[in-house]
């Protein structure tokens, strides 16, 4: 009922839902000046993991290699332009925070990675699914998740301290990289059987057996070390080649828009405000980076990829808003036993604060993109057709 | 040919994009709950104007569009080359002599040279009728022939078959 409001709310304020179920958790969670309502739980902690589950065996769902290859350029040059840019600027303000070690990289990995879940939600509501730039905004996200699968494998390493050296940290990202090639190619091979077992399933039996999939992926997946995200993505890639997808996708969306409810009002639950304080510096620090590193990532991938200036300033924009992995990678960097017990008490809050402030201000900034390319560029640039 | 941008939104739909002859850009989205939306962009630094369909609304539109639905009446009088032949539409008034009569004692084949390869009736049409089938009022029959031999068969229709 709570989600359901927020979710009105937000649709009053013209804002993202994401922001909405963050404060609406926090609100009713154990917060100073309000009333706890919910208290976190073996209950709650488990809403949050089934969301995680669930989100990123979606994503893994549009994972193809098709459709990697198919939008290469955009793939590839938008990603890595934002992986340099975003990815290097988190890694120095880690640095800068709190001195080289796995807690820094792990900063890195929070400041970096974009939502697609907010993002491709604002495309929606803004009316930007139709623009020409929107290729390239969708092809950095897939890159991004890419980006994800490795890193969330080599974040569960380093947080439960299993390996700390250069060589091993290779070693695990080495390790999710092989499970994703692999998935990638039994789910070809496989995808005959998925064929032949979807068409003869009805609604419910689809959402049982796509349950069991992503949760059993997600077991498996912590089982092996790799983390239970990893393992539902792969779960997710898994399917991704054979036609059951389109059946999944299909009929199951709204269970996928459910799980990203539950998933960041749950984060909220456990975010305490009353330790946010101790958390501010590393926010205004934190903050504009992250925003001006997305405008400037997006605006130099646009125009490598032969978008106008304008257009460029729009890519920036779209890309500016964190979310579920930021949320993700602070949940396994709180849990991290390894890891510096001060930075373990703090990462959750800056974490829900840091995708409240970035969801917000890209979300603002995406709806002013076109006036902001206006305004920045007062002459119209000459059209260069971009063939890809 | 007319190029068309087709591009894959993950975890969205499929986007189709086109420029029109006036250098009107045009995207179409078909998104994966069935939803369409139709953008339009006058000027690409504008907010463009954006048409948001449900699977019913889109289908009927694109039939509009696409020409299927009021294909009898648009195609009237268009030929369709099949090479030298030709395939036209030719109405049957209620007037006619040839209501009543079964295809075979209409003899267009046999005086003009062109065959009725399918008749059009809204109780159900036919394709390749038997020389049995009987003609009705406001049927449209469909021939192929030489495009000379179309005012003889309206001249048939009209005044009915030779003695």
């Amino acid at each position: 009922m709570t989600l359901a409001a927020a979710s009105v709310l937000a649709g009053r304020l013209a804002l993202s839902a994401i922001p909405i179920f963050i404060v609406a958790g926090i609100l009713l969670g154990p917060s100073p000046g309000f009333p706890t309502l919910i208290a976190p739980s073996e209950g709650t902690e488990l809403l949050a993991r089934l969301g995680i589950v669930l989100l990123l065996f979606f994503l893994g769902l549009e994972f193809s290699l098709g459709r990697l290859t198919a939008a290469r350029r955009m793939v590839f040059v938008g990603g890595v332009v934002d992986l340099l840019i975003n990815g290097g600027l988190g890694l120095v303000v880690g640095v800068a925070l709190l001195g080289p070690g796995p807690e820094a990289i792990l900063l890195a990995g929070l400041i970096y990675i974009s939502s697609s879940g907010i993002v491709t939600r604002a495309l929606f509501d803004l009316r930007r699914l139709g623009d020409d730039e929107t290729d390239l905004v969708l092809g950095i996200l897939v890159f991004e998740d890419l980006a994800i699968a490795l890193f969330l494998g080599i974040a569960a390493a380093l947080a439960t301290g299993e390996s700390v050296g250069g060589l091993e940290i290779a070693g695990t990202a080495g390790l999710a990289l092989g499970f994703v090639v692999a998935f990638l190619l039994v789910g070809r091979w496989a995808h005959h059987l998925f064929d032949r077992i979807g068409p003869r399933l009805d609604r419910e039996q689809l959402l049982l057996g796509a349950l069991a999939i992503a949760i059993g992926g997600g077991a498996l997946g912590e089982a092996a070390g790799l983390s239970e995200a990893v393992g539902a993505l792969l779960a997710g890639i898994l399917l991704s080649g054979s036609e059951v997808r389109d059946q999944i996708e299909q009929q199951l969306l709204g269970l996928r828009d459910f799980a990203a409810a539950i998933f960041f009002f749950a984060f909220g639950l456990e975010v305490d405000l009353s330790e946010a304080g101790d958390a501010a510096p590393w926010l205004v620090l934190a903050v504009p980076v992250a925003v001006v590193g997305k405008m400037v990532a997006g605006y130099v991938a646009g125009r490598a990829t032969g978008f106008t200036k304008r257009q460029s300033v729009n890519v920036g924009s779209a890309i500016v808003a964190r979310g579920e992995f930021t949320i993700i990678l602070a949940g396994l960097a709180a849990a991290g036993t390894a890891l510096n017990a001060d930075f373990r008490e703090l990462v959750s809050p800056f974490a829900g604060l840091f995708v409240l402030f970035t969801a917000v201000i890209g979300v603002v900034l995406m709806r002013e993109s076109r006036r902001i390319g206006r305004l920045v560029f007062p002459t119209r640039a000459t059209r260069r057709e971009s063939r890809r | 040919m007319l190029e068309v941008r087709e591009t894959r939104l993950p975890g969205v739909g499929t986007k189709f994009a086109l420029r029109t002859g006036r250098g009107e850009k045009v995207s179409a989205v078909v998104h994966l709950d069935g939803m369409r939306e139709i953008y339009h962009y006058h000027d690409e630094d504008e907010e463009p104007h954006v048409l948001t369909l449900n699977d019913e609304e889109a289908r009927q539109l694109g039939a509009i569009i696409g020409g299927v639905v009021y294909r009898p009446q648009l195609v009237k009088d268009l030929e369709v080359a099949l090479k030298d032949l030709v395939m036209e539409w030719i109405e049957l008034p209620p007037a006619s002599p040839m209501v009543g009569l079964t295809v075979a004692t209409c003899r267009i084949r046999s005086t003009t040279g062109s065959t009725i390869v399918a008749i059009l009736r809204d109780a159900g049409s036919l394709a390749t009728p038997h020389p049995d089938e009987v003609l009705r009022a406001d049927d449209t029959l469909v021939v192929i022939g030489r495009p000379e031999s179309f005012d003889e068969i309206r001249g048939l229709v009209a005044e009915g078959p030779p003695d």
